[in-house]
């Protein structure tokens, strides 16, 4: 058990665009951090601890707390970096939430980031394959077959969105769907990448096929961006402000490795949508904050989905419904800003995507949701409970948070 | 400073073929690579909770360690699939596609309880769905490779 209630008393976020030239990356993560001080009010001498996160070499260039810190005003303070893939940033906020709850630190810095365009990042996803690529390549498979198979992130959410769309009953319109209700909840996001106000299901439908059964407009944008949290104690947190996020619980959930398993040998994760460790990590969240009915109780979910059907699967995943049931409340409208239970209001991962920051601003919009400062893209119902996820590895690791108004009874 | 966009080469290499993660695994999937020039397919049982593993693994999940060989079927069962060429699939058109058109399916194959991924062969591909019957198609020699359960076709 938490030892300390923990609370959210700043969120910063830099712009996102696909390449920032005019800064480089500890400037970069500058805006972000500066944003979130002044949100909360407080100043880089007033942090005990920094957690810090992106994915290894997808800029071309590793260790980045090394000159990070000195930029960020982390020199002679703890300092972790944490990386798990799609994930980082969500486990990175669940680092500030350890620091916090245990008692060990008071005010912690989450910073989590990616400036993809200074660098590969097929490169990077390339050290992620290696060990199973290199393996299947010894046991004799054929290299067009593997590149046939499917190369990146792509390659991956193919496999899992026909069978998702087979087990729910998504059609490959609800993916249209999916794609026009984030982009347009984006444009009104100032922090987001792709903002497109307007789109409607049968553009998206009209754009180039990737790879059966989805398009360019079902896809993540490859961003340069970042996001900055500040947690502290719920006590400190009153005083500091009338209406702090409270970070009620937080859980993840490490699978076996779906498609290939480790170096060439066989997986029993074996449908690449069923997602057991979200369940998982899930139900372990809801218990943790005191949420017995999740349907009834949750207002908001964020769920990561840079792949226009993960939206779906992820929100039956989160046990928000029943399996299967998540394409027909999205036709009920209910995921809308004005709906009863507002999905990706922030415009998502599928529209902002800078990988190692995506899944913390999950939680970022939770947060910012329950205290109200959304701006034009603030939800219409008021948000006393949300979720926030992520997901990541080998379509195998998923990170839950659960964000509240108030603290736990 | 201007920013000045371009790219600066700098040779190197990446020996793909020397890097082994786990010693332990390749040398019990190179029994089943082995068993393949005979048709059998070899997976790796757990004691502990009776998973079979094909390709075998090292380890459990539920950290038994797999120690009986059991022979798996060479039938199974179709659990994603996607398309790589040109296809047409449910009035979806890959516009403009070229190459031969492939069907990629991750099957688990009868006695086994892990997922596999091969191409389906001899069906059109209006044909695929998850959950269809398919049986291996072995090809007419046998190197004991990968390669040699790289096919399947409808059962």
């Amino acid at each position: 058990m938490a030892k300390k209630e923990v609370a959210v008393v700043g969120v910063g976020l830099s712009k996102h665009v696909s390449k920032r030239r005019d800064v480089n990356i500890a400037e970069m993560v500058w805006e972000a951090v500066s944003a979130c001080y002044e949100d909360a009010g407080l100043k880089p001498k007033d942090t005990d601890a920094f957690i810090t996160g992106n994915m290894p070499a997808f800029e071309g260039v590793n260790l980045p707390e090394e000159w990070g810190a000195g930029h960020w005003g982390a020199y002679a303070k703890p300092l972790l970096r944490i990386t798990t893939g799609g994930t980082t940033g969500g486990s990175v906020a669940h680092g500030g939430y350890y620091a916090v709850a245990s008692g060990l630190y008071d005010i912690v810095m989450c910073i989590a980031f990616e400036k993809q365009s200074d660098g590969n990042s097929t490169m990077g996803l390339n050290t992620v394959a290696l060990a199973d690529a290199a393996a299947q390549f010894q046991l004799g498979v054929d290299p067009g077959f593997m590149a046939a198979f499917g190369g990146g992130a792509v390659g991956v959410a193919v496999y899992q969105a026909s069978s998702y769309m087979k087990s729910s009953g998504c059609t490959t319109q609800h993916l249209d769907k999916v794609a026009a209700l984030c982009r347009n909840n984006a444009a009104l996001n100032p922090y987001s990448h792709l903002k497109q106000p307007g789109l409607t299901p049968e553009e998206v439908a009209k754009t180039t096929l990737l790879q059966y059964p989805i398009r360019f407009g079902h896809v993540c944008p490859a961003t340069d961006g970042a996001c900055a949290m500040l947690f502290t104690t719920g006590e400190k947190a009153r005083k500091m402000m009338d209406k702090p996020a409270y970070v009620l619980s937080v859980s993840s959930c490490s699978d076996e490795a779906a498609m290939v398993g480790i170096a060439g040998s066989g997986t029993t994760n074996t449908d690449p949508c069923v997602q057991e460790g979200c369940k998982i990590a899930a139900a372990r969240a809801y218990e943790l904050a005191g949420i017995k009915e999740p349907r009834r109780e949750i207002d908001l979910a964020e769920p990561y989905a840079p792949f226009a059907h993960q939206m779906l699967m992820f929100y039956e995943r989160l046990l928000l419904c029943d399996e299967g049931d998540a394409p027909s409340i999205l036709d009920s409208g209910s995921m809308g800003l004005d709906g009863e239970l507002p999905v990706c209001p922030s415009g998502g991962v599928i529209s902002t995507n800078a990988i190692g920051a995506s899944a913390m601003e999950r939680v970022a919009e939770a947060a910012m949701q329950i205290m109200g400062k959304c701006g034009e893209r603030q939800v219409k119902k008021e948000v006393r409970k949300a979720v926030a996820h992520g997901w990541g590895g080998a379509v195998n690791f998923n990170v839950v948070a659960v964000l509240s108004d108030t603290p736990r009874r | 400073m201007e920013y000045k966009n371009e790219t600066v080469s700098i040779d190197g290499g990446w020996p793909l073929s020397t890097w082994q993660w786990k010693m332990e695994s390749i040398a019990l999937i190179q029994k089943s690579l082995e068993a393949l020039k005979k048709k059998k397919l070899l997976g790796l049982k757990c004691p502990g909770c009776g998973l079979v593993y094909f390709l075998p693994k090292p380890y459990c999940r539920c950290l038994s360690i797999p120690d009986e060989w059991v022979e798996i079927k060479d039938t199974g069962t179709i659990t994603t699939f996607t398309f790589s060429g040109a296809w047409a699939y449910e009035g979806i058109e890959e516009e403009g596609a070229t190459g031969t058109p492939l069907i990629i399916v991750g099957i688990v194959l009868d006695g086994s309880d892990t997922m596999t991924v091969c191409t389906l062969e001899d069906v059109e591909p209006e044909k695929v769905s998850v959950g269809m019957r398919i049986k291996l198609k072995w090809p007419e020699e046998l190197l004991g490779r990968l390669d040699d359960i790289a096919h399947c076709v409808p059962a």
